[in-house]
């Protein structure tokens, strides 16, 4: 048990350190960049503001742009795994406590202390999968469900149908209509591996009759 | 069926016209709507600086790794066209000598791909395994992991050409519309610059040869 614990502890505070050390690396990597990069950027600066006077360092030290590494949750996995083991021989991985990897989860539930095939759940390849390359994603939420769309003119299908969808990146123009409601109209722009939430209300049009009747004064 | 013929007709014909040349923003019903405003020789101005929250809703391009947008409107004297350059505006400190003049559209959205394309994600995902062991050797056993991945320089979203494009339309589009303007015309200024906590802004325009300054809070 002690030794089963020690394990896991290890492989925590590796896993801990890793996780510090790599922004540390990104970070360098990009302040290498930045620095080799900055007689292009200070050109194009001149260029643009060559009518301007001069700035001082200061303000030249806020148009610098801010270098992030972004953070986010991935994959959650959970496992749950049975075996029957009934060998007379000596197992070795008993020595660890520690259950061999592989052999109760079943292929897709590769463990993250190491994986020598792909899956699913491993980040490293779930990737390509929660995001479409080179392409950004259109979640469209219309109000009603039964509208039309239309993208750059073009009939794309029903709004029930396209809840969501991937497009190239660009510029569109999205239009909805529905029987009985005004058109919606929205001018769209779509970034690689970004998502854009559009939400559609339909407003119901006046029946002929109701605006006739709200015209004519008893 | 029938109905969508007509109406794909319309929209398609329609597009062009829609996605034609830059166009601004709304003006708001008069400069006096604008939290900054001014009158020379009966042409008003207004202006609002965008806070950061304000620009990531209103654009999908990340302008605020970049620049500060205000929002402009010019409503000219009636019978007077007024000419509108994004050369006759320019952003200071207030109290400060140095001014900063509008960046064009294509060269924010460069700025914004240079950013985008030194940027990498980091992927944290946790896992949790649970088992049961019977036989000569039984039990339970759990495990917890971690698993990171960190992405590519140039992968993120905004880095590619394409994107740049894409930023590059979307701020021309909505940038001020510059040329002759005989009606009410808005739109955005992306300036190079990052604002400070309590440190006020002055932007400066000419109108008709004279300059007049807008106190941006």
């Amino acid at each position: 048990m002690a030794a089963r614990v020690l394990l896991l502890v290890t492989l925590l505070t590796g896993h801990a350190m890793l996780a510090m050390a790599i922004p540390q690396q990104a970070l360098t990597s990009v302040q290498k960049e930045t620095a080799a990069s900055a007689g292009d950027s200070s050109k194009q600066a001149d260029d643009q503001t060559a009518a301007a006077p001069k700035m001082d360092p200061k303000d030249k030290r806020d148009t610098k742009p801010q270098q992030k590494i972004h953070v986010r949750l991935g994959t959650v996995s959970f496992g749950l795994g049975y075996s029957y083991f009934s060998g007379p021989y000596y197992y070795p991985y008993r020595v660890f406590g520690f259950y061999p990897y592989g052999v109760a989860y079943p292929a897709l539930f590769c463990d993250p202390f190491g994986c020598a095939y792909p899956s699913l759940l491993n980040p490293a390849y779930s990737g390509s999968l929660a995001y479409a390359e080179d392409k950004g994603q259109v979640k469209l939420t219309a109000d009603p469900k039964t509208a039309e769309v239309y993208i750059d003119g073009g009939y794309a299908g029903g709004a029930d149908q396209l809840k969501t969808m991937w497009l190239d990146s660009g510029a569109y123009d999205l239009s909805l209509s529905a029987k009985g409601h005004k058109a919606f109209h929205q001018r769209i722009y779509i970034l690689s591996r970004k998502s854009l939430k559009v939400l559609a209300r339909l407003e119901p049009e006046e029946a002929p009759d109701a605006a006739h009747e709200k015209g004519v004064k008893p | 069926m029938n109905r969508k013929i007509p109406l794909g007709l319309l929209l398609l014909a329609a597009a062009p016209v829609v996605a034609s040349g830059p166009r601004g923003t709304v003006p708001k019903a008069s400069a006096n709507r604008y939290p900054s405003h001014a009158e020379k020789d009966g042409v008003s101005v207004g202006a609002a600086l965008l806070t950061s929250d304000e620009v990531h809703k209103t654009f999908v391009s990340e302008v605020n790794r970049c620049c500060l947008v205000v929002e402009v409107a010019f409503y000219p004297a009636k019978d007077k066209p007024q000419a509108v350059s994004l050369d006759d505006f320019s952003v200071r400190v207030v109290g400060a000598e140095t001014a900063v003049k509008p960046s064009s559209a294509k060269v924010v959205a460069a700025s914004i791909q240079k950013s985008a394309e030194s940027q990498r994600d980091i992927t944290v995902s946790p896992s949790v395994g649970v088992g049961r062991e019977s036989g000569t050797y039984h039990g339970t056993y759990t495990e917890v992991g971690v698993a990171i991945g960190v992405s590519e320089h140039g992968s993120h979203s905004g880095s590619s050409e394409r994107d740049r494009d894409t930023m590059s339309t979307e701020l021309s589009e909505k940038g001020l519309p510059e040329g002759t303007a005989s009606a009410p015309v808005a739109g955005y200024l992306y300036f190079p610059l990052t604002k400070k906590k309590n440190t006020p802004l002055q932007l400066d325009c000419v109108l008709n040869g004279n300059r007049v300054s807008l106190t941006l809070p």
